[in-house]
């Protein structure tokens, strides 16, 4: 495996990280030619070992470098440990074991997910069922964070939520609303219940729309469905307002995630994916990450336009192979 | 302003501007009797997206306005002439009621959505249907995208918000057919010879109304009934070529200045 192909976006020269880890020092880096760099010469016969193991050595040394003082992993959930699917959904091969393997490491472990259709409970149960040991308090979500907000902000809302997620704001005052908090409602949604959302922010002298993400659509077995984020386009239309989108890519749900889990943004890795959600949210706010190719993931991801993760990987076992190699190194 | 050809179309609005519900605005009969002793042609435009052309029409003569079924055209209209131009199969996002302005158009295995304002089909099965035919390439048209409009109980959502919802699902733009599109207003001009510059159009509303047809090179004029609000003329630059109290003043500019 080649590092440039691998890591690396731009094909021509050698670039910074790869100055360091060909041990070589350039004054012109951007400049310097492929064939002069020890992983990228072309391969000789005759050196062919040599070759092979200066290219291991050079990943070795990416990966080093890349994963060094890493101490915690926030793992995004749907995608990632499992497909969504009939009966709560599979496993994605590994996954369970991988999780198994962070929690006896002694790394730090979180999940951030954007999940709205499930409380944590129900959430949490799923996965049980799936295999994974993980329990609630682990995971970082949206409605909780909007419950944190509501609180904080003395906010009383009108719930456009899966009746499946309203337990995670039991006991909050609703009544006489001042401000909608929207969720993926699925069946939920109607013309009365979005009419009725419309009346309590059009009314409100400072609308508050929170949004528990800002999805287009996800994927179920019969086929592609509405997520939160049309719903919420429609309300911001409506009243013309902008939406305060809770959830990932939102840099404080992030900075929540590490507080909660108790690490530095620069010694946490995200695993996610979502190239933008996931690796793109996690990396504003100064984490590293790693893009999986398994759930949403599509090739053209690792060439996106705005976006580049530290590295990509198969899956979250391949993933938790590498960290646990070098996390510490 | 530099001189502008005869006047040879007069476009007229009619909820707020001949009419509020079931009211004539007084003296709105007369005066278009009056407008219509001059040679220019009348065209009644609406923005509908329940009330099909015969409600309409009956509503009119209820109020004794002198109006002929082929002189009106509604976004229903405009809906149908885009769907038989572009010979497409609608899955119908409408009110019941407005389904007899798109009699004898097929609508099995749709290829398109025609997006009105149906409350009864805003729900998250019927919108995720037309959400995957759209995002499989069918045209969304939406007959306008009003946000909200006033019901006797309060505020209500227009079309507007779901069809942004689904513009944002598929990351597409909806063709937009009512007002304030410059397209509405030509097509109803078809059959009469006329440029833009040689009509005038008349509402109460200042941006669907006026804006839209003065962004097309029309004259507009606003009237102070219907939905008027003080200094809803300062909305829109240029500002409309005329403010006035109502539709029979309007006439009677017309009659003084423009013929």
């Amino acid at each position: 495996m080649c590092i440039h192909g691998n890591l690396m976006k731009e094909p021509k020269g050698c670039q910074p990280r790869d100055r360091q880890m060909c041990g070589r020092s350039f004054s012109l880096w951007t400049t310097f030619p492929r064939s002069l760099c020890s992983h990228h010469a072309p391969r000789k016969v005759t050196r062919a070992n040599g070759a092979r193991r200066a290219m291991a050595a050079a990943v070795t040394a990416a990966w080093a470098q890349r994963l060094a003082g890493v101490r915690g992993l926030l793992l995004d959930v749907s995608g990632v440990l499992y497909d969504g699917g009939d009966g709560g959904g599979t496993p994605i091969p590994g996954s369970i074991e991988a999780v198994a393997r962070i929690k006896q490491s002694g790394l730090k472990l979180r999940f951030c997910t954007n999940e709205s259709q499930k409380s944590r409970d129900k959430f949490v149960g799923l996965l049980r069922r799936l295999g994974f040991d993980i329990s609630v308090n682990e995971i970082t979500s949206p409605a909780p964070a909007a419950r944190q907000i509501l609180k904080e902000r003395g906010l009383r809302p009108y719930l456009l939520v899966h009746d499946d997620v309203r337990s995670e704001f039991e006991g909050m005052d609703t009544s006489d609303p001042n401000c909608v908090v929207i969720g993926d409602a699925g069946d939920g949604f109607s013309y009365q219940s979005m009419n009725e959302a419309f009346r309590v922010l059009i009314n409100l002298e400072n609308p508050v729309l929170l949004s528990l993400g800002k999805g287009r659509y996800y994927k179920e077995t019969d086929g592609l469905m509405l997520d939160v984020g049309p719903y919420m386009r429609a309300l911001e239309y409506a009243c013309d307002i902008h939406a305060e989108v809770v959830g990932k890519p939102a840099p404080e749900f992030f900075r929540a995630a590490l507080k909660e889990m108790g690490t530095e943004a620069h010694e946490t890795l995200m695993i996610g994916d979502d190239i933008v959600g996931d690796v793109g949210g996690a990396r504003c706010c100064g984490m590293r990450a790693l893009q999986v190719r398994t759930g949403k993931f599509r090739p053209s991801d690792e060439h996106h336009p705005e976006v580049q993760a530290d590295g990509y990987v198969n899956n979250l076992a391949e993933a938790v192979d590498l960290v646990l190699q070098f996390a510490d190194k | 302003m530099a001189a502008r050809r005869a006047l040879k179309a007069v476009l007229v609005d009619l909820s707020g501007t001949l009419h509020i519900e079931d009211a004539a605005v007084p003296g709105a009969q007369d005066a278009l009797k009056r407008l219509r002793a001059t040679p220019v042609a009348i065209r009644f435009v609406t923005n509908t997206t329940k009330e099909n052309k015969a409600e309409l029409l009956e509503r009119l003569r209820k109020m004794n306005f002198d109006v002929a079924e082929h002189e009106i055209f509604t976004s229903l209209t405009a809906a149908r002439n885009l769907v038989q131009e572009k010979q497409v199969r609608p899955m119908l996002l409408i009110d019941d009621r407005a389904l007899p302005d798109f009699e004898g158009i097929p609508v099995n295995d749709p290829n398109a959505v025609v997006i009105g304002l149906a409350p009864e089909h805003f729900n998250y099965q019927v919108l995720n249907e037309a959400f995957r035919l759209i995002l499989n390439g069918a045209p969304l048209i939406a007959i306008h995208k009003a946000r909200y409009y006033k019901r006797k109980d309060g505020l209500a959502l227009g079309p507007g918000p779901f069809v942004t919802g689904l513009e944002y699902a598929t990351d597409t733009k909806a063709i937009v057919v009512g007002k304030p599109e410059g397209k509405f207003f030509l097509e109803a001009l078809r059959g009469i010879d006329c440029t833009p510059d040689e009509v005038i159009m008349i509402g109460d509303d200042c941006r669907d109304d006026v804006g839209g047809a003065q962004s097309i090179g029309m004259l507009g004029i606003l009237v102070k009934t219907g939905k008027y609000r003080t200094a809803d003329e300062e909305k829109i630059n240029p500002a409309p070529y005329l403010t006035c109290e109502s539709f029979p003043h309007a006439v009677d500019h017309i009659l003084q200045h423009l013929l």
